[in-house]
């Protein structure tokens, strides 16, 4: 795995969520823009605020979160 | 580059002096641009999403989707989580930290070995100059019960020696029960404000002074109790020696723990 070349500012989270057909709901969670109800999760089922949000992971289009834990996951997938 | 020609595709005639140029080798979306595309540093192409009209923003959410989604094994980051995944590969366990951890696995709890990988990785990055701020508070966050203790003491080598010390001493015993080493890690991991490690590496003044230097702090503190912890006969010798300074203290109850070898001592003084 290796991270793109295409990547986004921090500012424009929210229009990248867009194109993904994701918004934000009340609490803060990233959720499905067609269903409000419906909370993204990462591959191991947790809820992602739009705070710690860190991108989206080519192949299965799964939303990853910003934090160490997170990150280490994804650092050991990389070349 | 695939997303390069479907940009030219989406943007076609339009842009075409920027798009045209093939030393674009990252993309930043940016609100910071008049224009919905501008060239920065000669090889970055910034888009901004905002300036696209509804045609153009309907094309570039198809093939962003379609490339995100179809290409196997990318990551599509937020430039911040970039620096910091790189930061995090860079410092990852390796060689002597790997055996380190082989050794743990197992050994203690899923959640206090993840907390040790993380803490390696806040050790090495230390060791390079990086700064380890957000390394280390994500796992204060993730641990608040002890993941600042055990981050603190990755990073003065307690896992390379003490722990290792203690389990080879405990597993001399012949009741021996990996639960009970998880549990004694567990508490002097949690309790580390209140403990005083009893090691060879200081004389026994340097040790009793260090001892009464945190029974005073403590006291003032209002915590009630110090937890006096060695491994060794030498040093079960010594901090008992220490303890018996305070035997004669009638604010102060003693608690001493010792293994059937006399190798290990966990020893609680109550104030």
């Amino acid at each position: 795995m290796e991270i793109s070349n295409l990547t986004f500012d921090d500012e424009s989270k929210k229009e990248v969520l867009d194109l993904f057909e994701k918004t934000i709901d009340q609490e803060g969670f990233i959720v499905e823009k067609e269903d409000m109800t419906q909370r993204v999760l990462t591959t191991k089922g947790e809820e992602i605020l739009f705070e710690e949000w860190g991108g989206v992971v080519k192949g299965s289009e799964s939303f990853i979160k910003s934090d160490t834990f997170s990150l280490i996951e994804l650092a050991k997938k990389l070349n | 580059m695939i997303f390069l020609d479907k940009l030219k595709t989406i943007f076609e005639g339009k842009f075409g002096d920027i798009l045209s140029n093939n030393k674009f080798s990252l993309f930043h979306f940016s609100k910071n641009v008049n224009e919905p595309l501008e060239v920065k540093n000669e090889n970055t192409l910034k888009i901004d999403l905002t300036k696209l009209n509804e045609e153009e923003k309907e094309l570039f959410k198809k093939e962003i989707r379609n490339i995100t989604i179809q290409k196997e094994g990318d990551a599509f980051l937020i430039n911040k989580t970039i620096r910091k995944t790189q930061k995090i590969k860079k410092n990852l366990p390796k060689d002597a930290d790997e055996l380190l951890l082989k050794f743990y696995r197992n050994k203690i709890s899923p959640e206090m070995y993840k907390a040790l990988e993380a803490s390696l990785i806040v050790r090495n990055a230390f060791i390079n100059n990086e700064d380890i701020t957000e390394l280390k508070k994500d796992i204060r966050n993730k641990y608040p019960t002890f993941g600042n203790n055990l981050c603190n003491l990755t990073t003065r080598n307690y896992f390379d020696d003490h722990f290792k010390e203690l389990y080879l001493k405990m597993l001399e015993e012949e009741d021996f029960n990996i639960r009970v080493y998880q549990k004694k890690i567990e508490y002097i991991v949690k309790s580390l404000p209140y403990i005083a490690f009893i090691a060879k590496d200081k004389t026994y003044d340097e040790l009793s002074g260090e001892v009464m230097f945190k029974l005073a702090k403590l006291k003032m503190y209002g915590t009630g109790k110090l937890i006096l912890h060695g491994l060794g006969k030498g040093n079960v010798e010594t901090t008992l020696k220490i303890l018996e300074e305070y035997r004669n203290d009638k604010d102060t109850c003693i608690d001493i723990e010792i293994n059937p070898k006399r190798t290990i001592i966990t020893a609680t003084l109550m104030f």
